[in-house]
């Protein structure tokens, strides 16, 4: 049964194909996995073993219908910031720990569309506010590749279990690197697709503007199914895009991914400030590989992305603390059983439900969005995220793709930069301003440092081209060669 | 610095019940973190560029009416109901 | 000079209108005001997390709709805002509006005052917002219903133009039948589907300066605001007078004790953070949609009155009359096409239904009497089959019991006598009991011709034909 925890999406939709195991026993095996190994890591939330089998017998018994169902029998979990009816979504908040999702987000009806069997919601920082996993008000996430570490985050928990082999794929969110840094740090793939690509209903908003969902995989082609099934217009999203969605699978198994002769890859030097040696070592070699594919490297300028930190942080906060408004003990969530009148109804609830960084970000929002500050914070901030666009237009003008590194450093201890915010937001550097800019990238693992811990790659494309970044993820990791598994921290299975 | 007075007029207007505590820290943190965007006020910006960002993707709904089915399931989270009615202590004061 | 004249008023109102549409702003549920409570929800209109806004076509054209009615600017781009506050009908902890870019601004209204005079009334903006759900205050506490969150609202933004009660309150009829011919809002003040807030200041004659600002809240009906407005004038002069400073706060009308009284004061002022919807995209109104819409756009009130006047040959009273409303000018060209007689059904609705119909309180789309009915009457008559007299107590037992007038006419008897041999007979069996009037008539005292008019009209129950008795009568007594 082990075997089945190496197994990706691409690998056990082959193996049904080929009859050779069913649903039900992968489903098991990763109960089994899950089991043994989640108490460690703390990476799922609510896990439901007897629904998950059931719905395995359920596609076992609709078996002809494989060839239509992209996802057939795939398990996956799910961030707890996407909601599915009758489960519990909580956003690694207390304030929502007992709510029971009245409905289904759209990207979570996708993927049960195409066949895939929820398995478990994943744990995340508390309203996806945070880079190591430590906000979720259910405990940290622990890095598989060491228990003494951060996951990243926010998308802690989608990323450590899969990269623990708990389930081959799964969702998360990302809205200044809340998918990509902690799949730098976990050692998977993951994808933040362009801005409006895949639906935000039925996600809970941590910044409307930014927020983008995304999967991960162990490999570029499972992340690649996962993004084609959860992507395409969404009438229940109006910022969602009628771009017509190309079937990323198809392009990766047909063209020579081996060559990047056409493409040119930009570099951008002035941004690469403060990087961890190792980290930049196994970028630099990751350049050289692809130049040896044949991509051309070219230098670009990117000018304001040094300001991406202060725009975000203002951006983000201004309108987190407006979506988080809602939460105020009224109509659902947490209400205090100890208010005296409907003030401190609302100033208890909240107080008591929200953890510090979130209070700290409602704060940040507030005060930037108050009177008399709006000109000169809200405003500004919007101001200078237009010169990052335009900075990434320009750059784009001259290649096809940007190539930096997903994080500054690998997973750093537990505890390390809790204390400090804004040490703990210069994690997200090189992924934030590509959220203000609207862009699709990815992270795929380039390696192990010294301390045997995964460090991550990050390309860059131009809006709607996940394609080209697709492309060249599969050919560089195809030239990189297969990495080592986690070291498996739970017991036998 | 924040001022202790600011932090609470702030989350007054967030309504977030601090502990002194909490006071004291979001007093250290959110004036760290606004020293550090004060990096914006040096950049140069035209005048009146834009605001809002721009996004393109114009999608109205027909107005058609669909009952959502399961409102039960609002109901159910809510923290106290009341013939059918989310409860809260009396309010006298309206917008 | 009196108070009142050494001091100038100044009033604004903003109007808040629901728009007829079948479901809401931003969400598939009923825009309706039936239902049990909590029934018409779903996780956009109680602010589910996740859940997501999506603009109704609908509302946004019945908006364009009050934007061609007003003569107002539309703006091909306008941007929704999120206004920030917390209040437990607003489950979202923020309500969509628009603010710094509403999709219209700089129309007209054109408002006629009592002395017939016309004014027109500047609307600052028109803008789009969805309306808050509603807390019923009980025993135990207060319940929130939210059927009515999210319901699609226009907010009409008057300029302070206005300088009397009666100015306020003829342009607020003047808005609120644009928008019910033109079927952009129904108009209901009982329901609340049509909200008035008006702001009120005065300032001493001549000085251009404004004086100090009180909006007054819970004014909802025609009569209140004027009422309302009244006091709140003869407050702010008394207070000024008294050389106490006015205070710019919120006042809500009291109807039972008929003042205004001060809302209690928040601890702090508003700040409610507005910033641009980051989950609507821009909203854009193109030429040829508003091109669209005003080629559709169903006659306004004050086109209506004017084509009245030239069509019918009617005076400014009755034209105003028969357009206060749009189902009374319907009613009215009803009656007027189908008897081919204007004069008549002018007469009739003006002088006749629509005083009956205050009487009791009822609307005009109530009215017992139908537009068949009245056609019926007003045919009987003009063919001769019933006089005019005949025909007042044929419509008081119209109104009063629904029937058509020719089963009236029959079941009473009331059929003209217009039979000359039957009338000749009646008409000389009068003059011949009645010798010494006879004789004095012929001999000059032509007025005793009334009497025996009256005496056969007595002794036909009113039913003779009166241009047919008058001949006869001429005849006997001449003969």
């Amino acid at each position: 049964m082990t075997q089945f925890r190496k197994y990706g999406v691409q690998d056990l939709l082959e193996g049904y194909q080929r009859k050779e195991f069913k649903p039900s026993e992968v489903v098991a095996a990763c109960l089994g996995a899950i089991e043994a190994g989640n108490p460690g890591s703390n990476s799922l939330l609510e896990i439901r073993p007897e629904a998950a089998l059931a719905r395995a017998k359920e596609l076992e018994g609709r078996a002809s219908d494989m060839a239509k169902l992209p996802l057939y029998g795939v398990p996956v979990a799910l961030k707890d910031n996407i909601l599915v009816k009758g489960w519990k979504t909580t956003a690694g908040s207390k304030i929502l720990e007992h709510y029971v999702s009245p409905y289904t987000g759209t990207c979570a009806e996708r993927l049960e569309a195409a066949g895939a069997i929820v398995l478990a919601k994943a744990n995340c920082d508390e309203f996806a506010m945070g880079s190591s996993n430590e906000n979720s008000a259910f405990g940290a996430v622990k890095n598989p590749w060491d228990l003494e570490r951060v996951s990243g985050g926010s998308s802690g928990g989608s990323a450590a279990s899969v990269a623990a082999g708990f389930v081959p794929g799964s969702l998360g969110t990302d809205t200044g690197g809340s998918i990509r840094q902690p799949a730098s740090l976990c050692g998977v793939v993951g994808i933040k697709p362009t801005y409006g690509r895949v639906s935000r209903f039925g996600v809970i908003a941590f910044a409307s503007s930014l927020d983008q969902v995304g999967p991960f995989g162990r490999s570029v082609w499972d992340a690649a199914r996962m993004l084609e099934v959860i992507s395409g217009y969404d009438a229940k999203d109006a910022t969602s895009s009628r771009g017509v969605v190309p079937r990323f699978t198809e392009a990766l198994s047909n063209s020579s991914v081996e060559s990047l002769r056409n493409v040119t890859i930009g570099v951008a030097p002035e941004w690469m400030e403060g990087l961890d040696s190792e980290v930049k070592a196994s970028y630099e070699a990751s350049l050289s590989q692809l130049k040896a594919l044949g991509a051309k490297v070219q230098e670009v300028k990117l000018p304001h992305a040094k300001y991406a930190l202060s725009v975000y942080y203002l951006i983000a906060a201004s309108e987190a603390s407006s979506n988080l408004a809602r939460y105020d003990g009224v109509h659902y969530g947490r209400r205090t059983p100890e208010a005296k009148g409907l003030e401190e109804l609302y100033s208890k609830s909240r107080g008591e439900g929200f953890g510090r960084e979130v209070k700290l970000r409602i704060m940040l929002g507030t005060y930037a969005l108050s009177a008399g500050y709006y000109d000169a914070y809200y405003v500004k901030a919007n101001q200078v995220r237009r010169l990052i666009q335009k900075d990434f237009e320009e750059a784009f003008a001259k290649c096809q793709c940007i190539a930096v590194p997903t994080a500054p450093s690998t997973a750093f201890r537990l505890g390390e930069k809790i204390e400090d915010p804004l040490t703990m937001y210069l994690s997200d550097i090189f992924t934030l301003p590509i959220n203000l800019a609207g862009l699709p990238a990815l992270s795929v693992p380039s390696g192990l440092d010294s301390k045997k811990l995964p460090v991550g790659l990050q390309l860059i494309g131009k809006h709607f081209d996940e394609a080209q970044i697709l492309h060249i993820a599969a050919a560089y990791e195809k030239s990189r060669g297969p990495l080592p598994f986690a070291p498996w921290k739970g017991g036998t299975v | 610095m924040f001022s202790r007075e600011e932090i609470l007029r702030v989350a007054k207007l967030a309504r977030l019940d601090l502990s002194s505590h909490e006071v004291e820290r979001y007093q250290k943190q959110l004036g760290r973190v606004l020293e550090y965007v004060k990096e914006l006020e040096a950049l140069d910006l035209e005048e009146g560029s834009v605001k809002h960002v721009p996004r393109d993707a114009v999608a109205f709904r027909g107005d058609t009416v669909m009952a959502f089915l399961n409102t039960q399931g609002i109901l159910g989270n809510a923290p106290s109901l009341h013939d059918g009615g989310f409860s809260i202590p009396t309010v006298v004061e309206h917008e | 000079m009196s108070l009142e004249s050494a001091y100038e008023p100044v009033i604004g109102l903003e109007v808040h209108a629901q728009l007829l549409t079948k479901s809401k702003m931003f969400c598939s549920c009923a825009n309706s005001f039936s239902g049990g409570i909590n029934t018409l929800i779903c996780p956009v209109c109680t602010g589910q997390p996740g859940a997501l806004p999506v603009i109704n076509q609908a509302a946004i054209e019945l908006g364009i709709r009050a934007a061609v009615a007003t003569q107002s600017t539309i703006h091909a781009e306008s941007i929704f805002a999120r206004k920030n506050y917390f209040y437990p009908d607003l489950p979202k902890g923020y309500q969509i509006s628009q603010y710094e870019a509403p999709y219209c601004t700089g129309g007209k209204i054109e408002t006629v005052l009592k002395t017939g005079e016309i004014k027109w009334v500047g609307l600052t903006r028109i803008h789009f917002e969805e309306d808050a759900g509603k807390s019923i205050h009980g025993p135990y506490g207060t319940e929130v219903n939210l059927n009515r969150a999210g319901v699609p609202l226009i907010e009409m933004v008057s300029e302070p133009d206005m300088r009397s009660s009666h100015e306020a309150g003829q342009y607020l009829r003047a808005v609120h039948s644009i928008l019910k011919f033109a079927g952009i809002c129904d108009g209901n003040m009982d329901e609340g589907s049509f909200r008035c807030d008006a702001n009120v200041s005065v300032r001493p004659r001549g000085q251009t300066k404004f004086g100090t600002k009180v909006e007054l809240k819970n004014i909802n009906s025609f009569r209140y605001v004027e009422k309302a407005i009244d006091f709140e004038i003869q407050r702010q002069i008394d207070c000024l007078e008294r050389g106490e400073p006015l205070v710019q706060e919120t006042r809500s009308w009291n109807s039972a004790k008929g003042i205004t009284e001060p809302m209690r004061a928040k601890e702090q002022a508003h700040d409610y953070r507005y910033f641009p919807e980051p989950d609507l995209p821009v909203l854009h109104i193109a030429p040829s949609w508003v091109e669209k819409v005003a080629a559709e756009l169903p006659e306004l009130p004050s086109a209506k009155r004017a084509r009245f006047k030239a069509e019918y040959s009617l005076g400014d009273y009755d034209a105003g009359v028969l357009t206060a409303s749009k189902e009374l000018s319907v009613y009215f060209e009803e009656v007027a096409a189908l008897s081919r007689n204007a004069k008549a059904a002018v007469n009739w609705i003006a002088n006749e239904l629509l005083g009956r119909l205050n009487a009791v309180g009822k609307e005009i789309d109530a009215s017992p009497v139908s537009v068949a009915h009245l056609t019926a009457l007003i045919s009987a008559v003009e063919s001769g089959r019933i006089s005019g007299k005949i025909a007042k107590v044929v419509f008081d037992e119209m109104f009063q019991t629904g029937k058509d007038p020719e089963s009236i006419i029959a079941e009473k008897g009331l059929v003209q006598i217009s039979d000359p041999k039957a009338l000749e007979e009646v008409v000389r069996k009068i003059v011949e009991s009645n010798p010494s009037q006879a004789a004095d008539y012929r001999a000059g005292k032509v007025k005793l011709f009334a009497f025996f008019i009256g005496q056969a009209m007595k002794e036909t129950k009113g039913q003779a034909n009166p241009a047919l008795l008058n001949e006869l009568v001429k005849k006997v007594l001449g003969g």
